[in-house]
């Protein structure tokens, strides 16, 4: 535990000294630090595209004004869901990553790694497959049941009389998830053409076709899910140390695991429902949050989702800025990114002996 | 394992006798790939058109110019991809390894589509070469990370590599889909693993590559089963480990080259096979990696069908139904296997 003297602290004091926070300030500038990137780069991904628009005319079209037809259809309608979708998306995953790390306390897991994203995958084509008149809405409805089915399969199997290993963990997420995409592969070929084609791009982890009802779904479950995830990181703090003593630090660790599970498998199937999965954000914010900054479980959160955040909103604008106009979809490149990342935290986890 | 003289001798006399009751299995599943499809051919019509061909029957060309070379490949490719999983398993003395999870697959069909794409490299001699490349470049790559990582090449790390490996070469091979989306199209079902409509002139450069690699590996049986028990083991009993590698690696990577250029990446086929075959032979090599052949083949032959007729008139990839029947049996080797 670090003690005062080791960091320095920031102590704030609200209510008169009734409630007071106790913040390292290195995270405290992290953080800051990466909401201005945010800002930074949601700013120029508005500025980007086929049209170039200066960063006034941005502006003035976001207060209002009308700078031209033109400038407010692609800002309004295209760009600026585009790039919240893009911010949120990445926050969902980041967080789904930490808690799924927290409660398996596996540095590995990754929502897309353990199979859970597959499952929401599945879940989602057979929707658009089978019921194609089926509404939008059901989709992250039908994703959540999807990947908690995974979720809960790759639990069952990996339990033991000796109780849970990382190791069986990690293999049977790979066999897993080989397995669902064998599945989806089915659908697909059974599927008709046209559907096939909308999905096969929202399968590659794609923000390309982001609007407003998407930003407004995202939003509302981050509202509703962000709050629960805060007020189980408590008990999260004890759940790192391993689950007995969590338990004999007074912890409901039951509730906790089983609380911890579901708002991970949220995160990550209502992401997966609106822009399909997107690999390896779960697994790098979370450990470069802790990285950059250790703090306390509260400020790791918000420095994981608002890393989570600037990764895909970059992984979004590189990829359709590269080789424009060709889009490539932002899934693609946090794949190239992950793995590289994926492979050094491997090897640090296996030289600390954690696998 | 210790076992008495008369019970091994019975378990030989098995051994020698299963083979050629497999081998007629894979005949008979032979006559049921060739006579499933759009039109059903009876039996009697198979016999005479491969005995007595008539130019001017229907269903003898059919067989002849479509059925036959399908099975042919499907014989081939289910054989080698099958002792190529066996032979990785007795060198990585890993239970998971196989030419698709350790990501020689991944490295193959993104070589392909590379140079078949990028470089317009479609003639017949190139596509098992570059193939050949792409899966030596995997599978070094697979080696030098699980060494990297501490703790060696366990289950685990080679898995692990693996899987990372083809997620990698996955999301580049979609990149160059996305900048080429016309040149790639026909590459598409190709890449699922599929045995329709493949180019039957790439026979002639690829099967003679395979048959090759499939005989090196039945004569390089015996020692496998040395290194099986252990590197030391090995080097006691008089092989030469490093040289056995080497010329194992050679086998393995001609082997999934070859049947990713006939058939594209077939999942799990090098996983089911050798483990199924094992039930029956023990940990003999000289005995897993003739009797992988067979079986495999028989394997693919039946799966084959079965992916012909599952969703008619629609057929759906070879390579998908290899992966729904390997993948549970993949879970269930973890489940038993690994604490």
């Amino acid at each position: 535990m670090p003690m005062a003297g080791s960091a320095r602290w920031f102590v704030l004091r609200l209510f008169g000294e009734r409630l007071a926070l106790r913040l390292p300030v290195p995270a405290l500038v992290w953080l800051t630090a990466s909401l201005v990137l945010l800002g930074a780069v949601l700013a120029y991904s508005l500025t980007t595209g086929s049209q170039p628009t200066s960063l006034e005319e941005v502006w003035r079209t976001l207060t209002g004004e009308t700078v031209s037809r033109a400038i407010d259809n692609v800002i309004w309608e295209f760009r600026f869901p585009r790039a919240l979708a893009a911010a949120l998306v990445g926050a969902m995953f980041a967080l789904s990553g930490a808690a799924l790390q927290n409660v398996t306390r596996n540095g590995l897991a990754d929502p897309s790694l353990v199979g859970v994203s597959q499952g929401a995958g599945l879940a989602v084509v057979a929707l658009t497959v089978l019921w194609p008149a089926s509404l939008a809405e059901l989709r992250p409805f039908v994703a959540f049941a999807g990947s908690m089915l995974v979720a809960l399969l790759i639990q069952g199997l990996t339990w033991t009389a000796r109780g849970a290993s990382s190791v069986r963990f990690i293999l049977m997420g790979v066999g897993v998830a080989a397995l669902i995409s064998a599945g989806t592969s089915v659908l697909m070929t059974y599927g008709e053409i046209e559907k096939v084609l909308s999905v096969l791009t929202w399968l590659n982890g794609s923000i390309n076709a982001a609007n407003w009802d998407d930003v407004y779904m995202l939003a509302g479950w981050s509202a509703v899910l962000l709050p629960m995830l805060l007020l189980l990181s408590r008990a999260t703090a004890a759940l790192r140390m391993g689950e007995a003593t969590a338990a004999a630090l007074g912890a409901p660790v039951r509730w906790v695991r089983y609380g911890l599970i579901t708002t991970a498998v949220g995160f990550a199937a209502i992401g997966t429902a609106v822009v399909g999965p997107l690999g390896f954000v779960g697994l790098i914010a979370p450990h470069a949050a802790r990285r950059l900054a250790p703090s306390g479980v509260g400020l790791h959160l918000l420095l994981t989702a608002t890393l989570g955040a600037v990764l895909v909103s970059l992984a979004d604008l590189v990829g359709r800025s590269l080789l424009a106009p060709v889009q490539i979809p932002a899934g693609l490149l946090t794949d190239l990114i992950g793995v590289p990342i994926f492979l050094i935290l491997l090897r640090r986890a296996a030289r600390g002996n954690a696998l | 394992m210790t076992s008495s003289p008369p019970q091994s001798s019975v378990a030989q006399t098995g051994r020698w006798l299963g083979l050629p009751l497999a081998m007629g299995l894979v005949g008979a599943a032979l006559c049921l790939n060739i006579a499933i499809g759009a039109k059903l051919v009876p039996l009697d019509v198979i016999l005479t058109a491969l005995t007595a061909r008539d130019p001017a029957n229907f269903s003898h060309t059919i067989i002849w110019d479509l059925r036959l070379p399908r099975a042919l490949i499907a014989i081939l490719v289910g054989a080698s991809l099958s002792v190529a999983g066996a032979l990785m398993q007795g060198v990585t003395r890993n239970p998971l390894a196989e030419p698709s999870i350790l990501g020689l697959m991944a490295g193959a069909s993104f070589a392909v589509v590379i140079g078949l794409g990028l470089l317009g490299l479609a003639d017949n001699a190139s596509i098992p070469l570059m193939a050949a490349g792409g899966a030596l470049g995997a599978a070094g790559l697979v080696y030098l990370i699980s060494r990297w990582v501490p703790g060696g090449a366990t289950p685990l790390t080679l898995t692990l590599s693996g899987a990372v490996v083809t997620a990698f070469l996955g999301a580049l091979t979609s990149v160059a889909f996305l900048l080429r989306e016309n040149a790639f199209d026909s590459y598409r079902v190709w890449l699922s693993g599929s045995l329709a409509g493949r180019d039957m002139s790439l026979l002639l450069t690829a099967g003679p590559l395979l048959v090759i690699a499939l005989v090196l590996s039945i004569g390089l049986a015996r020692q496998i089963t040395a290194l099986a028990m252990g590197e030391a083991v090995a080097q006691a009993l008089g092989v030469r480990t490093f040289w056995l590698k080497a010329q194992l690696l050679v086998c393995v990577v001609a082997l999934t080259a070859g049947s990713v250029a006939l058939a594209g990446p077939l999942g799990f086929v090098g996983l089911v096979i050798p483990h199924a075959v094992r039930l029956f032979t023990g940990a003999d090599y000289r005995w897993i990696v003739p009797y992988a052949a067979v079986v495999g083949a028989g394997y693919l032959l039946l799966v084959d069908a079965t992916a012909r007729v599952l969703f008619r008139p629609a057929e759906i990839s070879t390579g998908i139904v290899t992966a729904l029947i390997g993948a549970p049996i993949f879970i269930y080797l973890i489940w038993r296997r690994v604490r």
